[in-house]
């Protein structure tokens, strides 16, 4: 229950003061990653931040693409991503092993695992948007291919939620 | 009168050879096809499982030279009369009441859905390869934006000549109080411009606009008239004069594709998930708007929904795309269950929760319940009979002491948010179709209150993430919420939204709410 106001609250101080403690694009990479992984996506670990996380991921996003504004020269800004790897390998890396995936549930995990991890500032936005369409596109052609195939109780079991209850 | 030899030799030449003075339009469209890129080698910023024909046609074949002096007309015409005629005749203090307000509802929303819809036909500008075809939807894009100043300018005339400006002006910082914006934001805003460039198009025309804009935007006109507002039917009747073209262009997007094999596995899909998104809201939020936001009344809101959404769409317009592979929706049988009974329900809800809103909802009369009953037989004894207790419980006046979300508590039905519309819904009360689900997910349970619903969200969960207000207020003080977020008048302490709209009545104000002591808690806690 987080009985508190929308806009100041004591949790986006908390997190701003964390912020304003990353000095280099290393560490924020680091941050950024994990937070992602922790507090964001449907397959996050938990939602302590619930309320809060959007706000957040946004401000630290805002503090990796200064310290990679600082950093980085105007050729690494275009053609790599934050850990110095080529963007454009990264991207061609996830849009093939989209290409082989034949499973709906192993695309999602593509697709949300290439959002935490390459969303800018982490890659570059020229190749991210064309990597991250051509992802969605093949997972949307897999999730809407016999989209009635299952009955919904089959459905709920392989989603694999915990069904509280049904009227 | 003389004319010297060489003005008589040009007259004489040009009687022979005459200089061109206009230009036919077909030819001049032709001529413009001519200027273009090699778009079959282009690709699109955005995803789509769909191969969109090169070679589509547009059927209005409008250049930008006639588009612009047509529009034009329209805006002379529109402008000048409610600039003129409508204000002489001090036409806004001439509507009722309870119209005035249905209307800070209706031109609000609709102004998000036409600024969306700017986005969308850029979107689907972007991802079509036929010039034709790009053509059609800019035309579109220029109109959505000339819908959005309307829209804006109803509620900005509704302001400056009317009654009761708050909820008209600045309407939009109210959104994250209530859930009517949050449920007018799945359709209007994610459904016209998230996912699949061409599901997108199918939100937008094919159900929004050939099934949703004759409920919307004409047979608004008719109960804005019956209620004595002339504004609305000059701006909105003006607006509908270019929805045929919209339409058009839904018509287009499914010839487009109609040649691509793959399009079979997935178009009756997205329109059966279309409709349902559209139907969900627009169903009760509109019967709603019209039945129990107006006094005089024009036709009961499921005669119009079945003569312009079932019969008309579902039958004519989606059986005219019938070659092409389409199939009427399967949900569009559980949408006319909704139809009948889903306003009603609505209206409980909306009324209980008054506070959260940005408008004035009004009791109906003992003539409007007759109305209701009559057209709605058993509406009595189910709704009639909880509004009745309400208003003798003193409702509409401060001191009372009571508003109808305490009722809800007293009396054990939880309201509970659909996750996938938006939608608020009392499964122990509804005469509409809905139903109780709940899931628990990664850790968090999910409420839903439909098998369409349901299934879209099994299928893409990371699409409907939207949190609701029960579980973004939980343990907050319901005037400590609504002064924090913006929902009191000019005055500081008297809310905007109101339960009545009499002009003798007394105005609710935070501390009226403050003294409830209402605290917000999430329904699915007790799960």
């Amino acid at each position: 229950m987080a009985n508190y106001k929308v806009h100041d609250n004591p949790v986006r101080d908390e997190w701003t003061a964390k912020i304003g403690q990353l000095k280099t694009l290393s560490k924020g990479h680091t941050f950024l990653n994990n937070f992602r992984k922790t507090h964001t996506t449907p397959l996050r670990e938990n939602f302590d931040l619930e309320l809060d996380w959007g706000w957040i991921e946004c401000k630290i996003e805002e503090k990796v693409a200064l310290l990679k504004h600082a950093e980085l020269d105007d050729h690494q800004f275009l053609n790599n991503c934050i850990c110095g790897a080529d963007a454009q390998e990264v991207a061609d890396t996830a849009v093939a092993a989209m290409d082989a995936c034949t499973d709906k549930y192993e695309a999602e995990k593509l697709h949300i695992n290439f959002r935490i991890d390459c969303k800018p500032p982490v890659m570059p936005t020229n190749v991210f948007m064309d990597a991250d369409r051509l992802l969605g596109t093949k997972l949307m052609e897999l999730r809407n291919t016999n989209y009635y195939a299952l009955s919904l109780e089959e459905l709920r079991i392989e989603r694999g939620v915990k069904v509280i209850t049904v009227q | 009168m003389a004319i010297s030899a060489a003005t008589k030799a040009a007259t004489d030449a040009l009687a022979v050879n005459r200089a061109p003075t206009s230009v036919n339009a077909q030819e001049v469209h032709r001529w413009l096809q001519s200027f273009t890129w090699e778009f079959d080698k282009n690709r699109s910023k955005y995803p789509t499982k769909y191969k969109m024909a090169n070679d589509t046609k547009e059927q209005f074949k409008l250049i930008a030279k006639e588009y612009a002096r047509m529009e034009s007309v329209k805006d002379e015409r529109q402008f000048g009369s409610l600039q003129d005629v409508l204000t002489r005749v001090d036409a806004a203090n001439k509507v009722h009441p309870k119209w005035n307000e249905t209307m800070k509802v209706i031109s609000n929303f609709l102004e998000v859905g036409e600024y969306n819809a700017i986005a969308a036909t850029g979107m689907l500008w972007d991802s079509a390869s036929a010039p034709e075809q790009k053509n059609g939807y800019l035309a579109q894009t220029l109109d959505e934006i000339r819908h959005t100043n309307q829209c804006g300018y109803v509620n900005y005339y509704f302001t400056k000549h009317g009654q009761d400006a708050a909820g008209h002006n600045d309407a939009r910082r109210t959104r994250t109080i209530g859930p009517l914006w949050k449920g007018m934001k799945r359709v209007f805003s994610d459904g016209f411009i998230s996912g699949d460039a061409v599901e997108c198009s199918i939100n937008l025309q094919l159900v929004g606009e050939a099934c949703f804009t004759n409920p919307l935007i004409v047979a608004v006109t008719e109960w804005a008239a019956a209620n004595g507002d002339e504004i609305t039917p000059t701006v909105f009747l003006s607006i509908e004069t270019d929805e045929l073209r919209h339409m058009a262009n839904g018509y287009q997007t499914i010839v487009s594709i109609a040649n691509d094999e793959a399009a079979s596995k997935y178009l009756n899909t997205d329109l059966n998930n279309a409709f349902w998104t559209q139907q969900k809201y627009f169903t009760p939020v509109l019967g709603m708007a019209f039945e129990y936001g107006s006094h005089f009344k024009v036709e009961p809101w499921v005669k119009t929904w079945n003569r312009w959404v079932y019969e008309d769409w579902g039958g004519i317009w989606i059986g005219r795309l019938g070659k092409y592979g389409v199939e009427s929706p399967a949900s569009l049988r559980d949408a006319k269950k909704d139809a009948y009974w889903a306003h009603h329900d609505l209206f409980l809800l909306a009324y209980a929760l008054w506070p959260t809103g940005f408008f004035r909802l009004t009791l109906p009369t003992q003539e409007e319940m007759d109305w209701f009953e009559e057209n709605y037989p058993g509406w009595y004894e189910h709704y009639g009979k909880i509004l009745e207790e309400w208003k003798a419980r003193g409702c509409e006046d401060p001191s009372s002491g009571f508003i109808p979300l305490m009722w809800f508590i007293e009396n054990n039905h939880p309201i509970y948010i659909d996750r996938v519309s938006q939608v608020p819904f009392c499964p122990d009360l509804c005469k509409g179709a809905s139903t109780l689900r709940v899931h628990e997910y990664n850790g968090k349970k999910h409420t839903f209150s439909d098998d369409w619903g349901e299934r879209m969200w099994l299928t893409e969960p990371e699409r409907y993430e939207c949190q609701n207000m029960f579980e973004q207020y939980a343990g907050r003080e319901l005037s400590e919420v609504i002064a924090e977020l913006h929902g009191v008048r000019s005055d500081g302490k008297t809310l905007i939204a109101q339960p009545h709209t009499d002009k003798d009545g007394k105005m609710w104000t935070l501390d009226d709410i403050k003294a409830l002591n209402c605290v917000f808690s999430d329904p699915v806690d007790a799960l």
